[in-house]
């Protein structure tokens, strides 16, 4: 089938592309382990309120900076497609018999595989600062599909919305209302039991919270199906339907 | 059957802006066909239509007997297409852009790679074919972009601009690659351009364009004949006493009057006012004018005698001069680009 291929052959192209500009990967690498190493002495007090659930501040973001550089990583990857149509890049792709769907697929995996490998290396540096993982290896490996889930939902919307605002700007605008609300309103800095009421309702309907929690269960706590089941279910849900949303608005589109 | 056809073809977009209103032509196989107009003319909003990348408003365009709208894949597969934005990613190597349009055009692994060497020795390219396309200068990314179009062996190949921001020794050789690939390898090129030397050096037939319209359509050489004679462009400046619509409109009534002169065609009413005359024989004429204007006070500050051009033409159906009327818009991630390309 030609959407197989050629999705294959685009995500190699978004990697091997990626790869070439190392100062991007560094940054987005370098960050996340700033707010590893100056929150966790920032928030060091927080572990002594009434009702925080871990003993180590460190120990509780760790899992909240993964899914914050998946976050910010994913959400921002609709920047690059508007590059493309910027460029002329994209339209040389649709006058050409490539698999339209690919085009939106193979990136947002592509970028969602190199989103796995600093998820993975954060884990590794949070392990180093004495960070031990509850479930062990395959609790890590079962985080990479909370970080999939969670990377190919905000990858879908981000480059929905590039093809529909096709200008740098305004997206610009676009993905930090989204972003930094839906961060903040989540569960990744706080413990939701410590969060004012309204804010707790928000954050069931928040994905970003969902992929916290299942994701800290694992570290912190270990197999908590009932916790890590909805969640990941919940996080499947918006994944399909960012995906879907963003290829139908790219088909519809692009005539 | 025609290779290309298009009829009542309209393209209106939001806002009412007609972009294409009405054209109609047809272009036979192995000729090389050039869509010539100012910017805005309506040429690539033509070309995204017969490349399935615009759906046009009304009228039909078929390539190869396809319609563009009923068959857009089987279109997009027996086409070539190079844009007027070089369409190639910049952190990939010219060898891998190739191949990975050679797998878009669903060519097998060995065709790929025979494909591939091919062309990068026909576009002179093969010693280059491992570096980034970033290191390549813009007549390089040009050549590579035309290897693109032609990976999969296409016998229409549809050029939007092919020289467009090419410094003139460059463009020079892109037309030379082009005729090549017409009159050498048969292949049906339709390309666009702003340059009327370009358009008269390589197409067989030339549609002139001009506000979504096509004003003109012949081989160059028909069209050159319509404007007979020759033309003498002379500017002068205005006297002390008169303004400048005085002198205009002294001098237009004094040239009218000469029985040689055919026509006139006022290019720049302001200072200095400068006038095409369109005369039967240029040696004689020209000085017969001269006299005329100096024995009616008028001080003729320029004068040249030209065989009539594609401009002239173009002058002819529309009253203006072919010049770049406006810049095209630059986004962020071009000027960008730009500024690399001129380091």
């Amino acid at each position: 089938m030609n959407i197989f291929s050629d999705t294959w052959y685009l995500f190699v192209r978004h990697i091997k592309v990626s790869l070439r500009t190392p100062i991007w990967l560094f940054i987005n690498l370098v960050q996340p382990l700033l707010w590893l190493v100056l929150f966790s002495r920032v928030f060091e007090g927080v572990v002594n309120l009434p009702g925080f659930t871990s003993d180590s501040y460190l120990k509780f973001f760790a899992p909240g900076v993964v899914i914050m550089t998946v976050l910010f990583g994913s959400a921002w990857t609709g920047f690059r497609l508007i590059q493309d149509m910027d460029l002329g890049i994209l339209d040389k792709m649709l006058a050409s018999p490539v698999s339209r769907v690919s085009i939106v697929l193979g990136r947002v995996f592509g970028a969602v595989a190199i989103l796995v490998v600093q998820a993975l290396l954060i884990f590794f540096i949070a392990w180093i600062m004495g960070v031990d993982i509850a479930t062990g290896f395959p609790g890590v490996l079962l985080t990479v599909v909370v970080v999939v889930l969670l990377g190919v939902g905000f990858a879908g919307l981000s480059n929905g919305l590039a093809i529909l605002m096709k200008n740098p700007d305004p997206l610009i605008a676009l993905i930090n209302f989204i972003t930094l609300p839906i961060f903040f309103l989540s569960s990744a800095m706080m413990p939701g039991e410590l969060l004012p009421g309204w804010i707790q309702t928000a954050k069931t309907f928040n994905p970003v919270s969902h992929a916290v929690e299942s994701v800290r269960s694992l570290v912190i706590v270990g197999y908590q199906w009932d916790v890590i089941l909805p969640d990941l279910l919940i996080l499947a849900g918006v994944a399909v339907f960012m995906m879907a949303w963003a290829t139908s608005m790219f088909r519809f589109r692009t005539a | 059957m025609p290779t290309i056809s298009v009829t009542d073809l309209v393209k209106v977009y939001k806002g009412g802006i007609r972009a294409v209103d009405g054209v109609s032509f047809e272009v036979e196989a192995g000729e090389l066909f050039a869509f010539l107009g100012p910017n805005g003319a309506g040429k690539s909003t033509t070309i995204k239509i017969l490349t399935t990348l615009l759906k046009p408003t009304s009228g039909t365009a078929q390539v190869l007997g396809m319609d563009v709208r009923a068959h857009p894949a089987a279109v997009r597969r027996s086409i070539g297409y190079a844009a007027q934005d070089v369409g190639i990613d910049e952190n990939a190597t010219g060898r891998e852009n190739l191949t990975l349009y050679g797998h878009f055009y669903r060519l097998d692994g060995v065709t790929i790679r025979r494909r591939v060497g091919e062309l990068l020795e026909l576009m002179d390219l093969t010693r280059d074919a491992n570096r980034l396309v970033s290191t390549y200068s813009g007549g390089m990314r040009k050549r590579l972009d035309l290897a693109i179009s032609l990976l999969h062996q296409p016998r229409v190949l549809i050029l939007d601009e092919p020289t467009v921001g090419l410094d003139p020794q460059t463009r020079g050789h892109i037309g030379d690659y082009i005729h090549n690939l017409g009159k050498e390898l048969g292949i049906t090129v339709f390309f666009t351009t702003h340059y009327m030397d370009e358009a008269d050096k390589l197409a067989d037939r030339i549609a002139i364009l001009d506000h979504g319209k096509i004003i003109a359509l012949g081989t160059p050489l028909e069209l050159k004949k319509e404007v007979s004679g020759d033309v003498v462009t002379l500017s002068l400046t205005a006297d002390v006493a008169s303004s400048s619509d005085g002198a205009l409109e002294h001098s237009r009534e004094l040239l009218q009057r000469q029985p040689f002169v055919r026509e006139l065609q006022v290019l720049n009413s302001g200072l200095p006012i400068t006038i095409n005359v369109y005369v039967e024989k240029g040696e004689t004429d020209l000085p017969r004018i001269l006299r005329a204007m100096d024995s009616d006070g008028l001080t003729v500050q320029t004068i040249s005698l030209s065989r009539p051009t594609l401009d002239d033409v173009f002058i002819k159906y529309t009253g203006r001069t072919m010049r770049d009327e406006e810049g095209r818009r630059t986004t962020w991630f071009q000027t960008d680009r730009n500024r690399r390309r001129l380091r």
